[in-house]
């Protein structure tokens, strides 16, 4: 786990290195307020959120990170099919094959396409894995900075952590915003854990939501995304009852 | 002066790419004409319910292409059987349902039905398509629901500037006045929702505003809107307009005018395929507003 801290903690403060550059530099130019545009669409064109360049491919960049990025996606290359989810007596289950198509060539057989983001969130995705992997390190990257800037690095993890229905919000904003630029996350991304009550300790009551690659959000006790749900739904619809408990679950 | 900015603008400097109509317009596949003038099918019953969009790195456009519209990878060839074509990523997609909404003397009744599809898939069963903007007014949208989704959190936001700014909520012609401006604002990216609006008005009548994807709007005495329109809106005139009837129109009350919702939902859930599982009834009056749930058939 270490190795994976420390180049996520490095690669945030390059970004906040290079920003008060940039932010140095734009300063000087025309009115305030045209500033202010332009502080925030080089800020956004950092970012995943934004899908524009990425400030480690270019250390100086020129003006040109201002126009639109000059590849947009136009088709998925290495995909993962369906995730199933299902809530239960106290929880909620997600399930997907570790098989990671290219075309009509199986080529990684044994791919993680479920991924925790924090103690109280599992994200999993169908579509371009890839995407998948982008996804996963800006929510686990978000999580960490939740860490460190909480109250107390020491007090109960669960109070600073985003819930699921948070994630699942957050991430619907970010694959909204991509679609908006032509260039989305190809993936159908399901987020499972649970909800939050008002103090901010974790409920008892489980969430499942899905946001597909142009932002369509909603939750749901049976899920299914890919192809996998025209063969699956149905069968879940039939057999599924609230409240089974786990062992049933995992056989349905 | 910081002016207030609308949360879509970031999108429209960012993406600079973004043509105008003229060159959407130039684009054939999807262009149907009208009296001579080419246009943009904005109508959720005019042709193809989904728009192609096709954007090669600076101009979006429509996708001439014919045979690049579906984008799920259902339709993958390789370029093996047929000859090679480019697929295109659509921002929209048509998520299926159908709202209604009828207007009163003292009261507004707004139903929609609770079904996702997507393409020939029933994503969900279980999704509300009403959202009460304020305790007399309620928004019914069909259409695509990310888009439907961000317009609501729109308007959300506006309100709430708006009852921090004005000490009270807003009345429902103003609503329906911000909606439309708000659609249009997005004139050449809309948002893909077509939207019903009803309320009680500030005189204490029923108010039902009816919008197509670009924010044109009209108060009429009811609306529907969604795949099943077509459906509702004959049998609406005739029951509820009176039109073409010879026995003697009469007052509706509330109660009946439920009844007549729940019969026209069953009409159009039996013929169109993205219309069923459950209707959800709202009851807007002045003493606040009421819900209601009837289930319709599954297939």
């Amino acid at each position: 786990q270490n190795p994976k801290v420390d180049s996520t903690t490095s690669s945030i403060e390059h970004n906040a290195g290079s920003n008060s550059n940039k932010h140095y530099r734009t300063t000087r130019f025309v009115s305030t307020i045209t500033d202010l545009l332009f502080i925030l669409l080089l800020i956004m064109s950092l970012s995943l959120q934004s899908g524009g360049t990425s400030s480690r491919a270019l250390p100086n960049p020129t003006s040109s990170t201002l126009s639109a990025p000059a590849q947009a996606t136009t088709r998925p290359i290495t995909t993962g099919t369906s995730v199933l989810g299902v809530k239960y007596n106290g929880g909620v289950m997600l399930a997907a094959d570790t098989l990671c198509s290219y075309g009509s060539l199986a080529k990684y057989k044994n791919a993680r396409r479920l991924l925790p983001v924090n103690s109280r969130t599992l994200v999993g995705a169908s579509g371009e894995y890839s995407d998948l992997q982008s996804i996963s390190d800006l929510l686990r990257r978000n999580a960490l900075e939740d860490r460190c800037t909480a109250d107390s690095l020491y007090e109960e993890e669960t109070q600073s952590e985003e819930c699921a229905k948070e994630v699942w919000s957050y991430l619907r904003a970010v694959m909204y915003n991509r679609r908006n630029k032509m260039n989305p996350l190809w993936n159908d991304v399901v987020v499972a854990g649970f909800k939050q009550n008002a103090d901010g300790t974790t409920s008892d009551e489980p969430f499942l939501g899905v946001v597909d690659k142009i932002g369509t959000a909603y939750e749901d006790d049976i899920l299914a995304t890919g192809f996998g749900g025209y063969i699956a739904l149905p069968l879940l619809r039939e057999k599924y009852s609230a409240n089974m408990e786990e062992g049933e679950a995992r056989a349905l | 002066q910081r002016p207030i900015l609308p949360a879509h603008s970031k999108n429209h400097k960012l993406s600079k790419t973004v043509t105008t109509m003229a060159s959407l317009l130039s684009a054939t596949s999807a262009v149907h004409s009208r009296n001579g003038q080419s246009c943009l099918p904005i109508h959720s019953s005019e042709g193809q319910a989904t728009i192609p969009v096709r954007f090669d790195g600076t101009n979006l456009s429509i996708s001439t292409n014919p045979t690049a519209n579906i984008i799920d990878g259902s339709s993958i060839d390789h370029g093996i059987t047929k000859a090679p074509y480019e697929r295109s990523f659509s921002p929209y997609e048509f998520n299926g349902g159908t709202t209604l909404a009828i207007s009163g003397p003292d009261y507004a009744v707004v139903a929609a039905d609770t079904r996702l599809s997507s393409g020939y898939e029933i994503l969900s069963r279980n999704v509300s398509k009403l959202h009460p903007l304020t305790e007399r007014c309620v928004l019914g949208s069909a259409g695509c629901k990310t888009d439907v989704d961000q317009l609501r959190s729109v308007l959300d936001i506006k309100m709430k500037v708006y009852q921090h700014n004005h000490r009270k909520p807003m009345a429902t012609p103003s609503v329906a006045q911000m909606l439309g401006n708000t659609l249009y604002m997005k004139r050449f990216f809309p948002y893909y929702s077509f939207n019903v609006l009803a309320g009680i008005d500030s005189e204490g009548k029923g108010a039902v505003y009816s919008y197509d994807a670009i924010g044109s709007f009209e108060r009429t005495p009811f609306s529907a809107s969604g795949s099943g329109q077509s459906f509702l809106i004959p049998l609406m005139d005739n029951v509820i307009s009176h039109k073409n009837r010879l026995d003697e129109q009469r007052d509706l009350p509330v109660e009946e005018v439920v009844e007549i919702v729940k019969d026209a939902f069953l009409t159009a859930g039996e013929r169109d395929i993205y219309t069923g599982d459950a209707v959800e009834i709202k009851i807007i009056t002045k003493e606040g507003i009421r819900t209601e749930m009837f289930n319709l058939k599954a297939d």
